[in-house]
């Protein structure tokens, strides 16, 4: 009786523990699959929903059903901001109705917000094409920027979920560690890039090219969010043809066409680098995504 | 008290510049997203009920102003230009406040806006693929049913999307004719209940279902004695530019769903949107009360309705261009003095749409149109040539 009571306790506090952690679990919306797999490596436990994967351009995503959805059940929203997300973001706020995830006071996170972008503008106007007045958006590859977005959001986590702060706080250093001991790394095997010049599609390596040193001769874009128009590719072909550049780079969510045109015609490489997580095979999480793209940029230098 | 109206002020201050910094990302009273929609064009003949006219012209000149009011609510307000036989109007479309911070996935919206029922009618006309809206949207809602009222919504905490949303409307741009000008309307006219739902199919294709019902109190439409001032009052409707509901009935049953697909998710360069729509009305005839009914009135069935329905389809198969075909027709009733003449019109028609940039959009579009018994429209080509550019904030686009 002794025992069975005993027994009937155990499986009742288990059953409970699992409720507690069921209950406990943070839902995190990612806008991005780069801050999707940061929320993976800064909170283990969380259930973590990307809205683009890194074949999609997220500056052009509808405002889906499953989108509001996945919204509307979210603690946490995390997304690179300075209005890269202006086209659909504010959308999916309105359809979900969950106020928790509304402004940054709460659990919407902007990683732009936590770090200096570059290339902000005092003005901006349409016929620039499609600019952003709060800077470049795609900053997840500059490794200390990063680090910057990492404590932010690890300090998010434990502001909506205080019950786990240690969970969050030891995550944060795990990955901490492990981002530092790789930064040298790469600085080793990005040492021969820097210098060199290439032609990219838009400024999605921006932060890359910055870090590297890296010089973006020309872009792909006749204006940023314009897709390659034949006579713009035309004039890059003159640009191509110096004999200075070394690449020809896209993202995998751009479009390879006028990249390809362009390099056979001028003799040069097309590199499409992964933009993200997921964007080819080897780039499984932050720290792959960036071993894969230096692997791939070295091989045509 | 001084030092109390210190601390006051200095809450004050600090409230002010929290609720700055949160606003700041977005717009904000001090940085209101205002926008300007153009849009015109030339088109060689008219479609029955539509706001195009044969010629050159405007469409709807939109100027739209939108901002979260503080924490709690969210305001918009879009005033519609038009110009129609040489007089300029102003109206207002939309002019609504909806709450930000209602718990467990419930809104409100109140004020004057665009009826969630169908797929179609809660978007902005200049969003379309085609110059017009389909002739059963023309019809039934006036092109697009807004009205004063108040609309309550549900989102459900699922991974399928569910919406469930209540709507109740003054309805005064649905009421069945009233030739004589003196029939005792409801002034709380409609009511409309919907649910959506929708979801992906794997990462390229997402879809999306809709049921809506509207009851309109005012919409059943009375037999005349007199044939003669039926028709006057229905030429005054066509002749004039209204925004009214030609066809009406007591009940409206509205069915629609949308399918899209782009290759990898990615709708930079290319996407399909495939939809589809049918709309019956129904108890749209009734005579009038203390009529007394006739032996030799027997045409007039109450079984009888308007039914409507449209498909569509829409490739862009570059950022610059894109495709559309589509095809719809209404079944309806004319009501001749004390009975029913059935009509019809079928349209299908065929666009090409290039694309600057994502805020301009020059169209070409063929329709062909076949009526019978509908208001002389029998058998027309009519090509139109529109272009539709926006300007200033754009908001982003729904589904």
């Amino acid at each position: 009786m002794r025992i069975n009571t005993k027994l009937l306790l155990a499986v009742a506090s288990m059953s409970l523990l699992f409720t507690a952690t069921a209950q406990a679990e943070l839902n995190v919306f990612a806008c991005e699959p780069e801050y999707a797999a940061l929320t993976l490596a800064l909170a283990p436990d969380a259930k973590v929903y990307s809205a683009t994967t890194a074949m999609q351009d997220p500056h052009q995503v509808q405002a889906r059903p499953s989108l509001i959805a996945k919204m509307r059940q979210a603690d946490v929203v995390v997304c690179a901001g300075a209005d890269l997300e202006i086209g659909w973001l504010p959308m999916l706020q309105m359809k979900s109705a969950n106020p928790q995830v509304r402004s940054t006071d709460k659990g919407l996170f902007f990683a732009a917000e936590h770090i200096d972008t570059l290339d902000k503008l005092a003005s901006v106007d349409r016929s620039m094409g499609d600019v952003h007045a709060k800077g470049n958006p795609h900053l997840h590859l500059d490794p200390q920027r990063m680090l910057i977005v990492a404590q932010a959001l690890s300090t998010k986590f434990t502001q909506i979920d205080p019950d786990n702060a240690s969970l969050y706080r030891q995550s944060l250093a795990d990955f901490s560690q492990a981002w530092q001991a790789k930064i040298p790394q790469w600085q080793q095997q990005a040492k021969d890039l820097a210098g060199k010049k290439v032609i990219a599609y838009h400024s999605s390596f921006r932060y890359l090219f910055k870090w590297i040193g890296i010089e973006q001769v020309a872009d792909l874009e006749p204006k940023p969010g314009i897709a390659p128009t034949s006579s713009h590719l035309a004039s890059l072909l003159a640009r191509a043809e110096k004999g200075d550049v070394m690449a020809i780079i896209v993202a995998s969510y751009q479009d390879e066409r006028g990249a390809k045109w362009l390099g056979e015609r001028a003799n040069l490489p097309v590199l499409v680098l992964p933009i993200s997580v997921g964007g080819n095979e080897e780039s499984k999480d932050l720290i792959s995504l960036y071993d894969s793209i230096l692997s791939l940029l070295n091989k045509v230098k | 008290m001084s030092a109390l109206n210190t601390r006051v002020s200095i809450l004050a201050l600090a409230c002010a510049v929290s609720s700055y910094s949160v606003m700041a990302e977005d717009s904000s009273l001090t940085n209101p997203n205002v926008s300007a929609v153009l849009d015109g064009y030339y088109q060689t003949g008219d479609r029955p009920l539509a706001e195009r006219a044969e010629g050159f012209g405007l469409g709807e000149t939109e100027l739209a102003l939108s901002a979260n009011i503080d924490e709690m609510f969210y305001g918009k307000v879009t005033a519609i230009i038009e110009s129609h036989d040489g007089e300029t109007e102003l109206n207002l479309e939309e002019a609504f406040i909806q709450t930000l911070a209602m718990p467990y996935g419930l809104s409100v919206r109140a004020g004057r806006f665009l009826s969630d029922i169908g797929y179609l009618n809660n978007q902005h006309l200049h969003t379309d693929s085609f110059s017009d809206r389909p002739a059963a949207y023309r019809a039934f809602l006036g092109g697009h049913y807004f009205d004063d009222g108040i609309r309550l919504n549900y989102v459900a905490p699922t991974d399928l999307y569910w919406t469930l949303g209540v709507e109740a409307f003054k309805g005064e741009s649905l009421r069945a004719a009233d030739a004589h000008g003196e029939r005792d309307f409801d002034n709380l006219g409609v009511y409309s209940a919907l649910t959506k739902m929708g979801g992906d199919i794997g990462i390229e294709s997402s879809w999306q279902l809709g049921l809506s019902y509207l009851r309109n109190q005012n919409g059943q439409a009375y037999a005349e004695d007199e044939h003669n001032e039926e028709e006057e009052g229905h030429d005054e409707e066509h002749a004039g530019h209204s925004h009214s509901a030609s066809y009406t009935g007591k009940n409206t049953y509205i069915a629609d769903v949308v399918y899209k697909w782009a290759p990898n998710g990615n709708y930079k360069y290319q996407n399909l949107t495939v939809s589809g729509e049918y709309f019956r009305v129904t108890d749209i005839f009734a005579m009038e009360p203390g009529h007394i009914v006739e032996a030799d009135h027997e045409d007039i069935s109450s079984d009888d309705y308007h039914q409507g329905w449209y498909v569509s389809s829409v490739y862009q198969f570059s950022p610059r261009w894109s495709a559309g075909i589509r095809y719809g027709q209404v079944d309806t009733y004319e009501v001749h003095g004390d009975h029913l003449h059935p009509q019809q019109l079928k349209e299908s028609e065929v666009s090409l749409a290039w694309h600057s940039s994502h805020f301009s959009t020059v169209r070409l579009q063929y329709t062909h149109q076949t009526g019978t018994n509908f208001d002389g429209f029998e058998d027309d080509n009519i090509l139109t040539l529109q272009y539709v550019m926006s300007l200033g904030a754009h908001g982003a686009h729904q589904y």
